[in-house]
Formats: structure tokens, C-alpha cells, sequence
């Protein structure tokens, strides 16, 4: 069953510009300059029921207005858009009840109060039943690890407790559709771990469809087997995690140290050496023939040790925003 | 036949209790927000105190300052003393309803929201976005200057030879609810301006600042500034005319009048609201 639907969506609106200092505020004033943004072009999108979507771009390329647009915060320009059958600007109670949006920018809970009384304030809002609220908040206060934290006022806690009493609030009306924009943003290692483990957990148990946006290639990596990249509002690719690595051409290293002696020509047969450094030599090859290349080595010479090294994620999207650079701008 | 009267009347309780089962969820959704609202203003206690404090003074400080003005003069206008008071703790009795409910919310907290985009978690609760921007922050610290207006507006009907009907009082309550709903779409009005500007509080200072002239009898004013204040800012309908009704010195053609400028003023904020947020474009993350 088709989770969210997009055809030809389009979000274009008219901005002031202000330029710096006094001069620029009083030119601002009486005759300010448009600047007509165009934040998503033409999106075509279509996730299934229990899918879990990495959407990843550059700074401005429309991942956090194409949230806001499914969620239903903000109405698209032009496009037709379906979430769990519903058009998400109407704001039908039935739909809100299913979605949910977590932004790691912003603090929904009440600032003075702790996070339990938000708690029992979506139990009213959501209208949950007594026995599946308290079922619900056991098992996410548990996985979230705030047992110690419920009854201290936010404004007390630091942005990891913060962050995981917002996830607890988020999902304890158990949505089919989980939104989340940078959700491990300014967290250190150890919450950004365990947030990433949080959603993975979800993602896993394939019920919930879930679209997380981040500049953290590690959060991508870790949770999403699909990614969704855009640039200057357009989609620019729309597939596996494997596929984006091999359909870029990015070649493998293959890191070897030799025991014994080993022939030079015969290695620089197999592939392009980069750097050789006593015993240890750094080799380029195609992505199709790592596996077997590594393999003819090891069976060829005395090796101490040998790795096939990947491109990085970071490696790969860089490359696709610099190529598309490049082509707008020819 | 029985058993068609019994379906049909199972039916009726069904529809009936199926509307009465909305305005029962908000009215808990209020109780709610000023359970909550309660709860935040006593987080700090030093403040709290000291608010309750300043609130009941200001408002002895004003009927000092009423009692002096009379010391001058027999008439304010066509009112006395006592129905200058009356008019006075009507007027506060509307504003005290006002400010613990949708003021604040509309004129100081709608605007920051758009401003930093905190608007966009109140669009996805499952309840009417409206109310909830309207009454999420009930602020009952307006309690403690009521009070007194309370002692007041009981003192002066003790005083005031004069006998209300059943009628009378029911007019000035439905009147003073009127009052309220005209507010309502003023405030609306205001807040929404901000989804094209970011910001109204400018204009609500100034709005803020108009509508105290309503704790005046406005027959103190002459020319362009009556006709002004009856009939295109019509604060006529704040207090003077519940407290005109109560007194028995109201025509129909008056009680119309407040109920159609309520009305109108409230069907064209509602619509300046749904164009807002259409043109709502949230705040960068």
C-alpha cells in the first residue's frame, strides 16, 4: 500500500531581500527587493507502508519544505500530494492522528513544566485511551531512557534529554508516518547513538513509514536502505543505498600488507597503485572487481593483512551535488 | 410501532450525545490548557507573587483616580458617578475575560510563533488549530485584579437606586459575550496580519491602547471622534452598551447594532486567518 504520493509537486513563493547595514535597512523599507525562491520543482515521489527514506541534499535544496508540504504544515504551489490517502494542507483530524513530525531545531514540550505533564497532555489532545497511553509511555520511556528525567522540568534538562523526551512525545499516539528533520543534530555521540538506535528499532519492526532528513551521513547509513536526494528543489536521484555507490562509478581501495616479498608488475596487472609504502601497498580498482581481485591476491602472495575500502557516503553525495553544480550552471 | 419509536429514540440519543460529545472536548481541552497555564505561571514563585501584587494595585490606583475626577465634576457626560463605575468594572469584567483567554495568546504569542516557525507543531495537533492558538494559554493571574473590580460592581448595584429585571441582566450578559466575540476578531485580525508581516506587535500596542478608551462613557467625546468610536472602531460595544442594558436606557436598534458589527468584524478575521496561514511559509531549520 502506497504510504505518499507526489506528482509534479512544486512549493514557489516571493521573498524580501535586505542587504546589510543601515543603508540596506532603510532601502529595505521603502522599497525592498524580491527574490522569487522556487524551494521544490516538480517532485515525483511515491514510498510504500513501512518504508524508511533518507531524504539528503545540500543546504536550501527543499528536504525540510518537502517535510513540512507532506506533513501539512505548509501548502504546496502546484503538484498533487496524497499521505495515507488524505491531502495533508487540509489538516483532517484522521490524518493528523496518524503523522507525526519531529524537528531536532525546535522544543515542543513546555519549557517550565516536565515532560510528563506533555505526556498527559497528548493523551488528551490525541484522545488515547487510558490503558494504551499508559502501555505506550511505559514501553517508549523505556527505550528512550528518560525513567530518571520524567518528573524534572524541561529547562533543567540538556539537549540529548530533551531531544529523547521529544521522541517519547512524538510517537505515543503510535503514527503510521514518522517525519523527522535532523533529529540528531546538536547531539554528542552517545544521544546521537542512541536516537539513531531508537529509529532504527522502529524502522525495523516495518510498520511505520518513516522520512528522516540529515546532514549526518551516519543517520542515513545506519537506518535507511533508501535515499532520496535533492538539489535546487529537484529530485536528482531516488534509490538504494548499493545503487548510488555503484551507479556513481566511485572505484574501491584495496589496502594490502605483504608478509613476504611480492611482485610489483604483477599487482599493478590488477589495478592502479596509488601509494606503496614498504610492505604496504594502496591499490584502486573497479567496484565489480574488488571481491576478486582481493581474492587473487590472498591466494597469490603471503599477506599480513587486506581491506576493501569503500568510498564514504559523504564522498558519494558530494560528488552528485558538485556533478549537478555543474550542469545548472553551464 | 414500538419498536420504531424505540430505534427512533435510540437514534436521537445517539445524534444528541454525539453533539454534544465536541463542545464537551474542548470545554475539557479548556479546563486543560488553564490547569496547565496555572501550573507555568507558579514554576516561579518570586514572579508569581510579585505579579499578584502589582495586579491588585493598578486596579486600586484606577478607582482611586475615578474618585478624583469626580471630585471635579458631577457628570461625565450624561453618567454619574455610579454609572461611571458600573461602566468601569464592566468594562474590566470584559477585560479580565479577554486577557486570561485569547489576548495574549493572539496579540504576544501567534505573532512569535510565525516568527520562528513554533507555529508548525500547534498545525499538526488532531484539534481545531483555531482554538487552539486562541485559548492555549489561560492566564488566570487576571483573577487577582478582578476581585476588586467584583466588590466594586456589587457595591455599586447595591448602592444604584435602581431594580434589574431578569430580562435586563440576561440582555447585558448576552451583550457582554458580544463584547467579547467583537474583541475576539479584532485580536484575530491583528494576529493574522502577521503571517504577511512576521510581526503585529505595533499595531496591537496601539489597538491595545484604543480599546481602554472603552472605560469611558464615549458621550465625553464630540464630532469626528463619537462618530468615530461608535461606527468604525465601535467601542460602544465593549461596555457601554451591556451596561446601557442593564440599565434599561438600550433601544433594538442598538442591540442589533452590537450584534451585527460583532458578527461582521468576526466572519471577515476568520477569513483574514485561513488566507494567513495559506500564506504561512514556517522559519528556516
Amino acid at each position: 500500500m502506497t504510504a505518499i504520493w507526489t506528482k509534479n509537486l512544486s512549493k514557489k513563493y516571493w521573498l524580501y531581500k535586505k542587504e546589510t547595514g543601515i543603508k540596506g535597512t532603510l532601502k529595505y523599507l521603502i522599497r525592498g527587493e524580491k527574490v522569487f525562491v522556487e524551494a521544490i520543482r516538480g517532485l515525483d515521489l511515491k514510498v510504500e507502508m513501512g518504508e524508511t527514506i533518507g531524504l539528503i541534499g545540500p543546504n536550501g535544496a527543499g528536504k525540510t519544505t518537502t517535510l513540512k508540504i507532506l506533513s501539512g504544515i505548509l501548502y504546496p504551489t502546484s503538484g498533487e500530494i496524497k499521505v495515507l490517502g488524505f491531502t495533508p494542507h487540509k489538516r483532517e483530524k484522521e490524518f493528523l492522528k496518524q503523522i507525526t513530525f519531529l524537528s531536532g531545531q525546535r522544543n515542543h514540550l513546555f519549557w517550565d513544566l516536565p515532560a510528563e505533564e506533555y505526556f498527559n497532555f497528548c493523551r488528551v489532545v490525541y484522545q488515547l485511551p487510558e490503558a494504551i497511553f499508559k502501555k505506550n509511555l511505559k514501553k517508549l520511556v523505556q527505550l528512550a531512557e528518560i525513567e530518571e528525567i520524567l518528573h524534572i522540568p524541561q529547562r533543567k534538562l540538556s539537549v540529548g534529554q530533551r531531544k529523547r523526551c521529544e521522541l517519547v512525545a512524538a510517537l505515543l499516539h503510535d503514527p503510521k508516518v514518522i517525519f523527522l528533520d535532523e533529529p540528531t543534530n546538536a547531539l554528542d555521540l552517545t544521544n546521537a547513538r542512541k536516537i539513531r538506535e531508537f529509529i532504527k528499532e522502529r524502522a525495523e519492526e516495518g510498520k511505520y513509514t518513516i522520512i528522516l532528513t540529515s546532514h549526518n551521513m551516519t543517520d542515513i547509513e545506519q537506518v535507511c536502505k533508501r535515499v532520496v536526494i535533492l538539489h535546487m528543489g529537484r529530485l536528482v536521484y531516488d534509490g538504494g543505498l548499493d545503487e548510488l555507490n555503484r551507479s556513481n562509478g566511485f572505484k574501491r581501495k584495496i589496502r594490502v600488507s605483504f608478509r613476504d616479498s611480492w611482485n610489483k608488475e604483477w599487482v599493478e596487472r590488477l589495478g592502479n597503485v596509488i601509494f606503496i609504502q614498504g610492505q604496504e601497498v594502496l591499490l584502486e580498482v573497479p567496484p565489480e572487481n574488488a571481491t576478486q581481485i582481493a581474492s587473487t591476491l590472498i591466494s597469490q602472495f603471503s599477506i599480513q593483512d587486506i581491506r576493501i575500502e569503500n568510498p564514504s557516503l559523504e564522498m558519494i553525495i558530494e560528488s552528485i551535488y558538485k556533478k549537478e553544480d555543474e550542469r545548472v550552471f553551464k | 410501532m414500538d419498536m420504531f419509536r424505540l430505534k427512533a429514540y435510540g437514534r436521537f440519543k445517539k445524534g444528541t450525545s454525539e453533539t454534544l460529545r465536541l463542545p464537551i472536548r474542548y470545554l475539557k481541552l479548556l479546563l486543560l490548557f488553564t490547569k496547565i497555564g496555572l501550573m507555568r505561571q507558579m514554576a516561579y514563585r518570586p514572579h508569581f507573587i510579585l505579579m499578584v501584587g502589582g495586579k491588585i494595585i493598578r486596579i486600586i490606583l484606577l478607582f482611586f483616580f475615578f474618585q478624583a475626577v469626580f471630585l471635579k465634576v458631577d457628570r461625565l457626560g450624561e453618567w454619574g458617578f455610579e454609572q461611571v463605575l458600573l461602566l468601569f468594572a464592566t468594562f474590566h469584567l470584559v477585560d479580565f475575560l479577554m486577557s486570561i483567554t485569547f489576548q495574549r495568546n493572539l496579540i504576544g504569542s501567534l505573532p512569535r510563533w510565525v516568527q520562528t516557525g513554533e507555529l508548525d507543531s500547534r498545525l499538526l495537533l488532531p484539534i481545531n488549530q483555531l482554538f487552539l492558538i486562541s485559548f492555549e494559554t489561560i492566564d488566570l493571574m487576571d483573577l487577582f485584579s478582578f476581585i476588586p473590580s467584583l466588590i466594586f460592581l456589587g457595591y455599586i448595584i447595591l448602592n444604584l437606586n435602581f431594580s434589574f429585571s431578569g430580562f435586563q441582566i440576561f440582555l447585558y450578559i448576552l451583550l457582554i459575550f458580544n463584547a467579547l466575540v467583537f474583541l475576539y476578531a479584532i485580536h484575530l485580525m491583528i494576529a493574522s496580519i502577521s503571517f504577511w508581516t512576521t510581526q503585529s506587535y505595533g499595531i496591537g500596542r496601539i489597538m491595545d491602547n484604543l480599546f481602554k478608551i472603552g472605560r469611558y462613557p464615549l458621550d465625553i467625546f464630540e464630532g469626528f471622534w463619537k462618530v468615530c468610536f461608535i461606527y468604525f472602531v465601535p467601542l460602544i460595544v465593549i461596555a457601554q452598551l451591556p451596561v446601557q442594558a442593564l440599565l434599561d436606557l438600550i433601544s433594538w436598534k442598538w442591540i442589533i447594532f452590537g450584534f451585527s458589527m460583532s458578527g461582521s468584524f468576526l466572519l471577515f478575521s476568520i477569513s483574514l486567518w485561513k488566507k494567513g496561514l495559506k500564506n504561512y511559509l514556517s522559519a528556516s531549520s
